[in-house]
């Protein structure tokens, strides 16, 4: 039985062992046919390619994406740059001939030398570079005398140029030449040595679409790899331009707001987190990223104090002082702890836990109720208030209005700013929550920390009723990520009472009223962070001795949108050691702001001219 | 035959452990091993023009080394081991195999990027490599002992698919897909000899053909990128199109004749990459030209039909089924491979047996090799 079964078995398996044996048999001669095909049959024509002529490949770069602002003005783009090249094998003499350009081309004895040595390195068919960058004048010195130097040719390559300089350069960002990072990173965009990749900004996160995809050449060589004729070659498929949400004259008015000091300025719609404007200054001209530093210049940008490579907008991390009030009040209305109207005392200071808080008016402020303690920015009103809220209502409402995470901005290097809690500080100090921290974190002052880019992205919260947006750069027609965050349900009633504070804030007797815009209705919230803790008289008065260091100075703070009613923009502006908010940051609102609105030809924002 | 023997038709019965293992000198097929050894001999030769001759002399050393540390292993596994050893241990040998499959793959997770090796200090191991082999054993033990001529059913199938999957998706991780494929095809031709019906096999085919749309659509773009290159190499003739064009050149430039022994000039210009590992072949054929490929190409051949004809007198059914898995790795390793280099078949990294440079391939070739001659020393 058993017997028969692997007989059975056998049998059929030789018949199914034979029909093996045809199909790979057929495959062994489909080879050897292919073989026949390939040497005997084409043999002789393969051996002329491999003898005399052989084919090589010249990749083709594609055109990088260009950027363009919300009416379509040219932010980044290619321009041909000019350069001069020589064929080492036509020239004639390598050395006298460099010797010869050198009046034309203003070439120094170091140039020549690298020139040299860059010939040596590649095969003498193939043109070098001797000089790039080259002004008209030069080229026109040249041009007319080319065919004094055989086997000199000028060639156009594309450059990537920002033609408004250092205005918006953080988030525009810049190119170099690949890392083994990049590669990493971008894996399957497939760079070679000295492509160039972008390295931050928007050149970087946005890098697959800009980047578009390489063409080939193919050219038949001889055997000395000269170019005897073009086989075939694909286009390269260009990188897509980038529709920037920014308004590059409100970038560049925000710029200019800030003039020298060290800071940041960010300008959000409202209705859509699309950021028109984010300054940072001190700046750059990534223009230098692509024609090469000096080492002193590099030195220079390393080493200055006020960190011009820093996107202060996203990489800032300062204490938001009273501009965090604005998240205490919501907090506190929501609880119900406080009456709008009840009215608390304010002598200046108040005495807690063995230790004075001070108000930064020591003088104090007399009895106020909730819009008076807004407008003025009384801290002791909101000591009184973080002490019936605690810290874990703070922190809650904090986090709702995005602070301390990320807000999703498409660029990198983004801070997350802090939003302390117990459990934070129990995990990263060890030691538990101090109540006197819950009232030095109710005026933004302690262990808080924001990013001028959240602060706006808040107030635009708080100006659209409670939407949280994922801030963008980009006009996308299908956002693949969706841009709400979160809708937040305020009570209209809470909402509106804390808004109409912050109206009160821009309003005679409020803390922001001298730099009021003149033409729109503003509301917004001043702050001052400071810096180092500060010395007092006996008295218990601030002693403002900067002793000259501009360093020890306070943060400037200053957040707001408008028009106060129906509102459009929120504008948060940070400058680092500048003073009191008041009278230092808010008026670099004020000028963006009063830019923003008198503009007539701007009906249709959203929309957009290009 | 004796009796004795016929009657014993269960799995562990003979006649040969009672009377204690002796060398069976006469029965070993010589042949066959004449034949790996004048392959080997050419893809020596062929190596050291493919690497430039006396100046990697190391490199040379180190394989011709490999190589006959392989042939002994081969004559060990053929002649000094027991007959039913394979047998009673095809299950063990699998797992062993994708327990260090599994060990690579863990490894190669908390490393980074792909890691297909494991390190044995004195060379470096592809557990892929080795579940070809074991993949067979087990398969072919799965149905030395299922009454199936002719006709198995989808039924009898769950056991080999259940074999089949976690290897081949741990081959796939790594990702190494021109040995993913190589473990899918041979177990399919040993399910084939085994009696697959016409029916199910029709079936399967369809099957496959009809996941590749649904499963092209779950890829994201850039995979999908990936994929057409490899299938369609001008897409990317800077890259692996690159290969493929300049070793057709290298083919073909070699004509009848060839240039002679270190006479190429393709495969000695940078124009053929890989050309002492995957692509040999093409330095092969610019020196020895037509004549020289053909007679490879034959020794290929003859080695795949003594395969088969071991497989067809094999004594039990595990006999037949595993050598005809161990044929038809080895066969396909050299149809893939050579199709590779003519340009006939999508670049994917299979190594030419016995001429590639390479360890651990090389390796476990031989051990397949091995089992067949022992298969063979066995047979009626």
């Amino acid at each position: 039985m058993l017997e028969d079964d692997q007989e059975r078995f056998k049998d059929e398996a030789r018949r199914r062992l034979i029909i093996m044996g045809g199909a790979s048999g057929f495959l062994f001669s489909l080879l050897g046919g292919r073989l026949f095909h390939l040497q005997v049959l084409k043999g002789a024509a393969y051996r002329d390619m491999a003898e005399e002529n052989r084919i090589s490949m010249h990749p083709i770069p594609p055109h990088r994406g260009r950027m363009l602002d919300r009416f379509g003005a040219v932010l980044v783009e290619n321009l041909p740059d000019y350069r001069l090249a020589i064929i080492p094998e036509l020239s004639g003499g390598l050395s006298t001939q460099l010797e010869r350009l050198k009046p034309y081309l203003d070439l120094s004895d170091a140039e020549i030398k690298a020139a040299l040595d860059r010939a040596r390195r590649q095969r003498s068919f193939l043109p070098f570079k001797v000089k790039d960058h080259l002004t008209w004048e030069q080229i026109a010195r040249i041009e007319a005398r080319i065919h004094k130097f055989p086997g000199a040719v000028i060639e156009a390559l594309p450059l990537r140029t920002y033609p408004f300089e250092s205005t918006a350069a953080h988030i525009l960002g810049y190119l170099g030449e690949n890392t083994k990072r990049d590669r990493k990173r971008f894996r399957y965009l497939r760079y070679r040595s000295g492509d160039l990749v972008g390295k931050t900004g928007i050149e970087r996160s946005f890098e697959p679409r800009l980047r578009g995809r390489e063409g080939v050449r193919e050219m038949e060589v001889n055997a000395r790899g000269r170019q005897v004729r073009e086989l075939h070659s694909s286009e390269p498929l260009p990188g897509l331009d980038l529709h920037l949400t920014l308004d590059v004259d409100l970038q560049h008015q925000a710029e200019l707001a800030l003039g020298n000091q060290a800071g940041a300025v960010t300008a959000i719609d409202v209705r859509s987190g699309e950021i028109l404007a984010m300054a940072s200054r001190p700046g750059y001209d990534p223009n230098q990223f692509i024609r090469g530093f000096s080492t002193k210049q590099w030195q220079a940008l390393l080493a200055d104090r006020d960190r011009p490579l820093t996107n202060k907008a996203i990489q800032g991390q300062y204490p938001p002082a009273s501009t965090f009030k604005i998240i205490v009040a919501l907090a506190a209305l929501e609880a119900g702890v406080i009456d709008p109207e009840e009215r608390l005392f304010c002598g200046g200071h108040l005495e807690r836990y063995e230790s004075k808080f001070y108000c930064w008016n020591s003088y104090g402020h007399g009895r106020l109720n909730f819009q008076q303690a807004m407008a003025k920015s009384c801290d002791v009103y909101y000591y009184r208030v973080a002490e019936r809220l605690g810290i874990d209502a703070i922190e809650k409402q904090a986090r709702r209005l995005g602070l301390g995470e990320l807000t999703g901005v498409p660029l990198g290097g983004e801070k997350k700013g802090l939003i302390p809690s117990r459990a934070w500080k129990m995990s990263t100090l060890k030691r538990a929550w101090f109540p006197g921290e819950t009232l030095i974190s109710a005026i933004g002052q302690g262990f808080v920390l924001s990013t001028p880019l959240q602060l706006a992205n808040m107030m635009a919260t708080v100006a659209n009723g409670g939407v949280l947006y994922r801030p963008t750069l980009v006009r996308e027609e299908n956002p693949s990520q969706p841009r709400i965050k979160r809708r937040i349900d305020f009570n209209e009633t809470h909402l509106a009472t804390v808004k109409r504070s912050l109206e009160a804030v821009m309003q005679r007797g409020g803390t922001g009223y001298k730099a009021r815009p003149h033409m729109v209705r503003v509301a917004g919230k001043t702050g001052t962070s400071q810096v180092v803790r500060q010395r007092r008289t006996k008295e218990g008065r601030a002693i403002q001795d900067s002793g000259g260091n501009q360093r020890l100075q306070d943060h400037a703070l200053f957040v707001c949108y408008a028009p106060a009613i129906q509102p459009e923009l929120a504008v948060s502006v940070v400058i680092e050691h500048g003073g009191g908010g008041g009278a230092v940051a808010a008026p670099v609102a004020q000028r963006v702001i009063d830019h923003y609105f008198s503009c007539p030809i701007r009906p249709e924002r959203s929309g957009g001219r290009a | 035959m004796t009796m004795r023997e016929r009657s014993g038709g269960g799995i562990l019965s003979g006649t040969e452990e009672a009377q204690g293992p002796r060398l069976r000198l006469h029965a070993f097929p010589w042949a066959l091993l004449l034949m790996i050894m004048a392959v080997g001999g050419i893809g020596l030769l062929t190596l050291y023009s493919a690497v430039g001759g006396a100046e990697k002399l190391p490199l040379l050393i180190n394989q011709a080394v490999r190589f006959s540390v392989a042939l002994l292993l081969m004559m060990v596994l053929a002649l000094l081991v027991d007959r039913t050893i394979y047998l009673r241990y095809a299950y063990l040998f699998y797992l062993v195999a994708l327990l260090l499959l599994l060990a690579v793959y863990l490894s190669g997770s908390v490393g980074m990027g792909a890691r297909r090796w494991l390190d044995l200090g004195f060379m470096r191991l592809q557990p892929s490599e080795l579940m070809k082999i074991t993949l067979v054993l087990a398969l072919a033990r799965f149905y030395h002992d299922r009454s199936i001529a002719g006709s198995i059913t989808w039924r009898d199938m769950i056991g080999p698919v259940l074999l089949t999957a976690p290897p081949l998706a741990l081959v796939l991780k790594q990702p190494d897909l021109g040995t993913a494929i190589l473990i899918a095809m041979a177990g399919m031709l040993v399910l084939f000899v085994a009696g697959l019906r016409w029916r199910v096999l029709t079936g399967m085919l369809v099957g496959i053909g009809a996941a590749v749309p649904l499963l092209w659509n779950t890829l994201h773009d850039y995979q999908r990128r990936r994929i057409e290159t490899l299938l369609n190499p001008e897409n990317d003739p800077l890259g692996s199109g690159y290969h493929i064009i300049q070793s057709k050149i290298a083919v073909g430039s070699g004509g009848i004749s060839g240039k002679g022994f270190m006479g190429g000039s393709q495969g000695h210009l940078e124009f053929l990459p890989e050309r002492h590992t995957d692509f040999i072949f093409s330095v092969l054929a610019e020196e020895w030209g037509f004549v020289g490929c053909s007679i490879l190409l034959l020794l290929y051949a003859m080695i795949t039909v003594r395969g088969m004809i071991i497989s067809y007198t094999a004594r039990d059914r595990f006999g037949v089924l595993a050598a005809a898995g161990l044929t038809a790795i080895f066969f396909f390793q050299v149809v893939i491979n050579i199709g590779m280099v003519l340009g006939l078949l999508p670049v994917v990294g299979i190594p030419l047996p016995l001429v590639s440079y390479g360890g651990s391939s090389m390796l476990t070739l031989m051990i397949g090799l091995g089992v067949l001659a022992h298969i063979s020393i066995h047979s009626k």
